[in-house]
């Protein structure tokens, strides 16, 4: 395989990856919490498209958008319940209420849809578009596609709205939030569903393309906390950079080195980048003002 | 020593265990709760003392067994004999990954471990030819007789349990285990005043980790049959992680408690729990216990329970007593000859404000020098600076004619610098005389394994207690203190770096007439005993009876310097500052603020 067909892999991987992301660096970056249920989260969501698509034969992708909807609720809930009040005790209680939650989800997840791997495969699976000379699988394509409309429109909705600004007013200080007479618990409980909400298209990404089973939410924890822990903590651009990096690194490897060692690329990544350049690729300075996005 | 007959009756029981019943089944229960117990105490060191939360302890567990397993093998020893190395070599991972807490916090440190136990699991199912890969690892049959049962693999782990309660009992009292509390508590703070957060932290998480990795030999041994899936196993990790919450984070017995509750909790899950549903239905019952566990207990058994007992130390009778400066004080280091401390041509910007605009100042040698001006006008940002708290744009600080402008806050402490804070920052969770016997201006690795509140530290730290009129107070919670009490402590934990200049903001700031008074005392004699100061502060009474030479500044940069009365005359002061109605001796109350 060509170089260039191992970036167009990596590039269209990225993509997905961004949006996985998205959602639990904005929760890093306005509350400070490490939400080790994301990875769940989307697994979750892998499920969901699934068993409706399974059932109904709808487009995956199309039942994405619909599940992000009900990911809305679930983040909602998951916030009102857990991370609020863990948030309350402290910081290191409310990382460990969401590993809490990780870890009792994926149990849920095994009792209620088995321990076998699922993937949900639509027509266009394994058919792809050749431009000059160059495969591009369609279902990465259009995953690819819809994970960048629905990041712009995230970052539309965070910058050119009034919900949107009170988010990140509560940011960047939430007494200050509190005292121009924002509703700093309301615009938390929002913020966290949005980015929950991440996973519902996220997931539905997933399940076409990649097996799952419950315990793969590790795997995937994993690999959005590489591509935020790449681009910065927190910082919304430099998660796009992480997962770009991280996607067009996979492909390397796959292509390159082996498949076995591809899933290890994102945990060596974590440990070296923490080791060696704690504050990301993009540096301290756009980690501040991305914390703020 | 009713707890010291406790803890001998609790061995005694647990040695004769074995020759007394012959239960495999109580024997094997006991020997997991060890194991479980060893982990949740090494976790608790890193995760309850110095607060940075693992979630990859039971990589450790891994890393021992794998080591012993294939050096056994290869070598055709007893697993026994190599199980050292295991811990050796958890020991050394542990130093590699502590670099990723050099510059940064908890976050990243959860991030690491839980990615180290990923990563090892990966690494070890696909190397096959070290590891055996997803075929797993044979370890060699045990030699001793069968009526042995599973005694030495028992006595192993029970004796490795009693040491990781006598390391964890040590690092408790240590010097080493009270900077890990502070660091917990506020870790820029413990940096200023001597203690090397970056050593402290990779001593913790290396301590933390050996005798899990010996640990993990010996249970290699005892499973006999290594595979990635169990050694390197995240719900391993969360067993541990509700141990030591539910028995209490930062206590010496609470993990063991935790371990010895939890594990029999699993047996009975494993025993009664069938079918292909029980590892779900495992995850989804101990998953909801952390959870709940975290929400509603979590500060853990132990800790409530002591908080029921404890009665808050009462002493609102004891007077301020007066005493001298301490000899080891008044012989200490000093700035001798011309200036103690230079600052050139200091810039600090945050953004588009200069909160310093090329300020240069200095600090002769055994004065108390005033560093005065409006609200904003940059003199905490030149403290900040000073101390190393803050990078500078620009500019140079040199302290007893060292140039230190490139150290961190630790090695400005060493060089002989102490400094107060505004609003006052102690450790809440130690006691007064912790707060200051943690302090330290200089490091030695046999001094972080001494007992730090008796012997010679212990005995410095209540001498200046007693200097500073707290001697009352050593047992007291600092956050039980009030406002003026804790500024007096936090200039006592200054001393005990032996500072030769010191610089105090706002000492005087809401703190009663009568302690303002003795505050000057003490700065009196502690200056005449060789000290150098700097102090920001508004109350101009305080400044003009006591500071000489005082400098001005405003938007960041000088704009008067020298003897008070000189100053308090300068028309710019009086206009930038002090107002055209300012008068010392007209105005005794000093109403400049």
């Amino acid at each position: 395989m060509t170089l260039a067909q191992t970036l167009i892999f990596g590039v269209l991987t990225g993509g997905v990856y961004a949006l996985m992301s998205a959602g639990f660096t904005l929760i890093f970056g306005v509350m400070r919490v490490i939400n080790l249920a994301h990875g769940l989260l989307l697994v979750c969501a892998a499920y969901l498209t699934w068993s409706l698509w399974e059932r109904t034969g709808v487009d995956p992708l199309l039942l994405g958008c619909a599940i992000s909807v009900v990911m809305y609720g679930v983040g909602w809930l998951l916030y009102r319940t857990v991370i609020a009040r863990a948030q309350r005790i402290d910081a290191e209680i409310a990382l460990v209420a969401s590993f809490a939650v990780a870890v009792a989800g994926g149990g849920l997840l095994s009792l209620v849809w088995g321990t076998e791997a699922r993937a949900a495969t639509p027509s266009y699976f394994n058919t792809s578009f050749e431009v000059f000379g160059l495969v591009v699988p369609r279902a990465q394509l259009y995953a690819c596609v819809g994970a960048v409309a629905l990041l712009v429109s995230l970052y539309a909705l965070l910058h050119a709205t009034a919900m949107g600004r009170a988010i990140r007013a509560c940011a960047s200080s939430r007494s200050g939030a509190a005292l121009v007479g924002i509703d700093v618990e309301r615009s938390m409980a929002q913020m966290f569903a949005i980015g929950a909400a991440t996973t519902g298209f996220g997931g539905a990404a997933l399940a076409v393309l990649y097996q799952f089973v419950p315990d793969t939410h590790y795997a995937w924890i994993g690999l959005v906390l590489c591509v935020v822990v790449l681009g910065g903590l927190g910082s919304f651009a430099g998660a796009a950079l992480g997962a770009l990096v991280l996607g067009v690194g996979e492909a390397l490897t796959a292509t390159y080195v082996d498949t076995r060692w591809t899933t290890a690329v994102p945990f060596a990544l974590i440990i070296v980048v923490l080791i060696v350049r704690p504050q990301g690729l993009l540096g301290t300075r756009l980690r501040i003002e991305g914390s703020t996005a | 020593m009713t707890r010291r007959l406790a803890v001998l009756a609790g061995v005694a029981v647990l040695v004769a265990i074995p020759p007394l019943t012959g239960n495999i089944w109580i024997q094997n229960l006991l020997i997991l709760t060890f194991l479980l117990a060893i982990m949740a105490s090494g976790w608790n060191i890193m995760g309850g003392y110095a607060g940075y939360i693992s979630l990859g302890h039971s990589a450790f567990i891994g890393v021992g067994a794998y080591t012993a397993g294939i050096l056994a093998v290869r070598w055709e020893v007893s697993p026994f004999l190599v199980a050292p190395l295991g811990g050796v070599t958890a020991a050394m991972l542990a130093l590699v990954l502590s670099l990723a807490t050099r510059r940064t916090r908890g976050v990243a440190f959860v991030i690491v471990t839980f990615a180290m136990l990923e990563l090892l699991g990966i690494v070890v199912s696909n190397w096959k030819g070290l590891t055996g890969g997803s075929n797993g690892l044979l370890m060699p049959l045990p030699t001793w007789a069968v009526e042995y049962q599973n005694w030495p693999f028992y006595y192993a782990l029970l004796t490795l349990l009693a040491l990781s309660v006598a390391m964890t009992a040590w690092i408790a009292r240590s010097k080493l285990g009270l900077g890990l509390v502070a660091i917990r508590d506020d870790e820029d703070k413990a940096a200023g005043i001597g203690v090397r957060t970056p050593v402290y932290k990779a001593i913790a998480f290396m301590a933390s980790a050996v005798l899990i990795g010996v640990a993990g030999a010996v249970y290699g041994y005892y499973v006999s049959f290594l595979d990635t899936s169990a050694m390197f196993d995240i719900a391993l990790s969360m067993e541990v992680l509700l141990a030591a919450l539910l028995g209490g984070r930062g206590t010496v017995w609470g993990p063991l408690l935790g371990a010895f509750l939890v594990q029999p909790l699993i047996e009975l899950t494993n025993s009664t729990l069938g079918g292909e549903d029980a590892g779900a239905i495992r995850l989804l019952l101990f998953g909801g216990l952390l959870l709940a566990v975290a929400l509603l207990l979590p500060r853990g058994l132990l800790p409530e329970l002591a908080r029921l007992r404890r009665r808050r130390v009462s002493r609102t009778g004891a007077r301020l007593a007066h005493a001298e400066v301490p000899a080891w004080l008044a012989s200490g280091r000093r700035a001798r000859t011309g200036e103690a401390l230079v600052v050139h041509g200091l810039s600090k910007r945050f953004g588009g404000v200069r909160a310093l605009d090329d300020a240069s100042f200095s600090a002769p040698a055994g004065s108390i020098t005033a560093l005065i001006g409006p609200n904003g006008s940059g003199k905490t940002t030149a403290f900040n600076v000073i101390d190393g708290t803050y990078g500078l744009d620009a500019g140079r600080v040199e302290l007893l004619g060292e140039d230190v402008t490139r150290e961190g806050p630790t090695r400005r402490a060493f060089a002989g610098l102490g400094r107060t804070y505004q609003l006052p920052r102690l450790f809440g969770s130690l006691s007064v005389l912790e707060n200051v016997a943690v302090a330290s201006g200089s490091f030695s690795w046999s001094g972080l394994g001494r007992i730090a509140v008796s012997g010679e530290v212990g005995g410095r730290a209540r001498e200046l207690l007693g200097f500073v009129g707290l001697g009352e107070y050593v047992d007291a919670r600092a956050s039980d203190l009030s406002y003026g009490q804790r500024k007096l402590v936090e200039l006592a934990q200054v001393l005990m770096l032996d500072p030769a200049v010191i610089l105090l903001d706002e000492p005087a700031a809401g703190i009663n007439p009568t302690l303002v008074e003795r505050l000057a005392e003490l700065i009196r004699a502690l200056n005449a005993a060789g000290k150098t100061f700097v102090v920001v502060e508004h109350d101009m009474q305080f400044v003009l009876s006591l500071c000489d030479p005082v400098i001005v500044l405003s938007r960041g940069a000088v704009i008067a310097a020298g003897p008070p009365a000189a100053v308090s005359a300068d028309p710019v002061v009086l206009d930038a500052y002090l107002g055209a109605d300012f008068a010392v001796e007209a105005d005794p109350i000093g109403s400049a603020r």
